[in-house]
């Protein structure tokens, strides 16, 4: 039996993990530190959720470790792990009322306060996510947002050793979860304790990770800090799965001095492409590092716009490079006043944000071509 | 034009009017047919002895016979009210335990695929579809082996192969359409396996807890063989026991009919009661909410 209080790191190593025959999770392995927030970011199907259920001892692996504090934890019971979950479905129980919800830990064996001390910390936690008010009220008589909260106030009310956090404020409208995501980390006990937070949504894995770890297929593509995904993604599975808009992917191959040059044979660029001639390659870059008008010491594509549309203080402009590929870069409205359709338009881009990337295969995304 | 035109109205009106009341013409037909049984019944019961078999509909009612059945007037020297209460034991006794024994097992079936548990609850289900005459030689010499014979423990117990696939098998649907995340939350919120059910599980299937008791109890009223092979007097019921007025010189249809009817009452009144829980729960465990 292990203690149940203080934080501790997650570590799972080589898990597998089928349900009949869909694999979810293909040898996984991730580690956690002791008080830091992580965010499993991937697509539906990738293995999150039951990464989650893993560590939470409600799903065995077929093979493979979970380790918490670095002990293994195979064999024991997920009331004796001593972490929260907070379900994607929310997982509350329908014939009780959201205080008998929260309460619910509070009155078991293992984490039992008196009641009154219950009452008080129900409160608390209540006032934090602001459904103070919905405590009488029975579950099925909840909005779904309001029912995502009651499921992670049940997560907060209590003591534990790691929170598992699933899709948390997935259903929560726009402007509520921009104001919980920034007030998720705030909370003390979250800020204590080792979180495990699994999402869809990039900005919310970019805003709230101080690691982030990308899922695809059971598996671990790339875990860092939101720098090295952002700027030295590991695949080009990595670099579209951050962003909006995409970041833009032009096929070429390695020319015969070691250059760029588009599939379409539209344009080269003097980059040194550190493959050898004939490779075909991906050339990588993101809306927001491409400039309008060519500038000193970065590199020059000319093209003309095909379509603009306004986001607000910045405009997405779609350009129609030579040999009729496009690009998307977003600029600030003042630059981009006065552009028509079929205008011509010279590009910039800095040369420390091209990402190079093998080609796409079918069997696996295609890789960054480090230097 | 506009005359013939509203001449086919007419018709049209007349020929829904014939239909609709050829419609309720058949109904009543086969209401008539359904239940004239049952009054037929009442009829009975409320003739006195010697006006049985020489009367159709006029006669002088009287409520001697349930005052004979019920033990109150004279003796036929046939135990009735024992026989009723043996009925309610030995039925609530068979739920009562198919249900310690089903529930588990219903959610166990429910939640887990272990060795052979497909066997196993496909044995279950063949206790309902075998018929009873089948086994029932076999087992009244068991019984009279084991001294089971005309026990209420005997009863009981046989009456299981009645009441627990039922039990079991309906119950195993309603858990299946809970989400199981609901019991991994309460592992979470720190209770044990036994918690979660007792605690989460159990009370969101009561619906079906309520609608499968009455059912598994109406079934194990009604039942007929077991009690006319495994039992002789000590644990007799009243399916086997109205019959016992039919028996002697002369049937004494009045007082089976009388017996009869007041053992319509404990189902009914359980039915009634329980009504309100037995439309959502019949309902309840096949449709997804």
């Amino acid at each position: 039996m292990t203690g149940t209080t203080g934080s501790a790191s997650i570590a799972l190593r080589g898990v597998h993990k089928s349900y009949g025959r869909d694999t979810a999770l293909d040898g996984l392995e991730l580690t956690v530190a002791e008080g830091e927030f992580f965010c499993l970011l991937g697509p539906s199907g990738a293995g999150k959720t039951t990464t989650l259920k893993t560590v939470a001892g409600l799903a065995e692996p077929d093979s493979g470790a979970v380790e918490l504090d670095g002990r293994d934890m195979t064999g024991v019971e997920p009331y004796d792990r001593g972490v929260a979950m907070c379900f994607e479905s929310y997982a509350l129980y329908p014939h009780r009322s959201a205080y008998d919800n929260l309460a619910s830990p509070l009155r078991s064996p293992k984490y039992r306060l008196p009641a009154a001390e219950a009452r008080v910390k129900v409160h608390e936690t209540a006032e934090l996510l602001g459904i103070e008010g919905l405590l009488e009220r029975p579950v099925g008589a909840l909005s779904n947002g309001q029912r995502q909260r009651v499921a992670l106030g049940r997560v907060l009310v209590r003591p534990a050793r790691a929170f598992l956090l699933d899709e948390p404020l997935s259903h929560l409208d726009a402007k509520l979860r921009q104001a919980m995501r920034a007030e998720l980390k705030a909370i003390g006990d979250v800020r204590r304790t080792t979180t495990l937070y699994v999402t869809h949504d990039s900005v919310e894995a970019l805003a709230l990770g101080d690691r982030i770890g990308v899922i695809s297929d059971g598996r671990i593509v790339q875990t860092g800090t939101r720098e090295d995904i952002w700027h030295r993604p590991y695949d080009t599975f990595v670099a579209r799965a951050f962003g909006r808009p995409l970041v833009n992917l032009l096929p070429g191959t390695v020319t015969a001095d070691g250059h760029f040059a588009s599939a379409e044979g539209g344009f080269e660029l003097p980059v040194d492409v550190p493959a050898a001639p004939g490779t075909a390659v991906q050339l990588g870059v993101r809306p927001r590092d491409i400039a309008l008008g060519g500038e000193g010491g970065a590199l020059e594509l000319a093209g003309t716009v095909y379509v603009t549309e306004v986001l607000g203080r910045a405009v997405e402009v779609t350009v129609r490079l030579a040999g009729g590929r496009q690009l998307s870069l977003v600029a600030p409205r003042a630059a981009a006043a006065g552009l028509r359709v079929d205008d011509p338009v010279r590009l910039s881009v800095r040369l420390e944000n091209l990402l190079l990337f093998e080609a796409d295969r079918p069997e696996r995304p295609g890789r960054r071509i480090t230097p | 034009m506009t005359k013939r035109q509203s001449g086919t109205r007419a018709n049209g009106a007349v020929r829904r009017r014939v239909l609709g009341i050829a419609a309720d013409g058949a109904l009543i037909l086969y209401f008539v047919f359904a239940l004239f049984p049952v009054v037929w019944m009442v009829i009975l019961s409320l003739k006195p002895a010697n006006e049985l078999f020489s009367t159709y509909f006029s006669f002088t009612p009287t409520l001697d016979s349930y005052r004979t059945v019920l033990g109150a007037g004279q003796d036929e020297g046939v135990p009735f009210v024992r026989f009723f209460l043996n009925s309610l034991v030995v039925s609530l006794g068979a739920v009562g335990l198919s249900l310690v024994i089903g529930l588990p097992a219903a959610y166990a079936a429910a939640r887990w695929r272990f060795r052979g548990s497909e066997n196993l609850m496909f044995t279950l289900l063949s206790f309902r579809f075998a018929p009873e005459l089948t086994v029932i030689i076999p087992l009244f010499v068991l019984y009279q082996q084991l001294g089971l014979f005309d026990t209420y423990v005997g009863m009981i117990w046989v009456l299981q192969l009645v009441t627990l696939p039922l039990i079991v098998w309906i119950m195993r649907s309603y858990f299946a359409d809970l989400s199981p995340e609901l019991e991994q939350a309460a592992l979470l919120d720190g209770y044990t396996r036994k918690q979660a059910f007792f605690r989460v599980a159990l009370p969101l299937v009561k619906p079906g807890i309520a609608a499968v008791s009455l059912l598994a109890f109406i079934f194990a009223w009604n039942n007929f063989v077991f009690p006319l092979i495994l039992t002789s007097s000590e644990a007799q019921t009243v399916t086997v026991g109205a019959l016992s007025f039919l028996g002697g010189d002369r049937p004494k249809y009045n007082l089976t009919a009388a017996a009869a009817l007041v053992s319509v009452i404990p189902p009914l009144i359980l039915a009634l009661t329980i009504q309100r829980y037995l439309v959502r729960g019949l309902s309840f465990g096949a449709v997804k909410s």
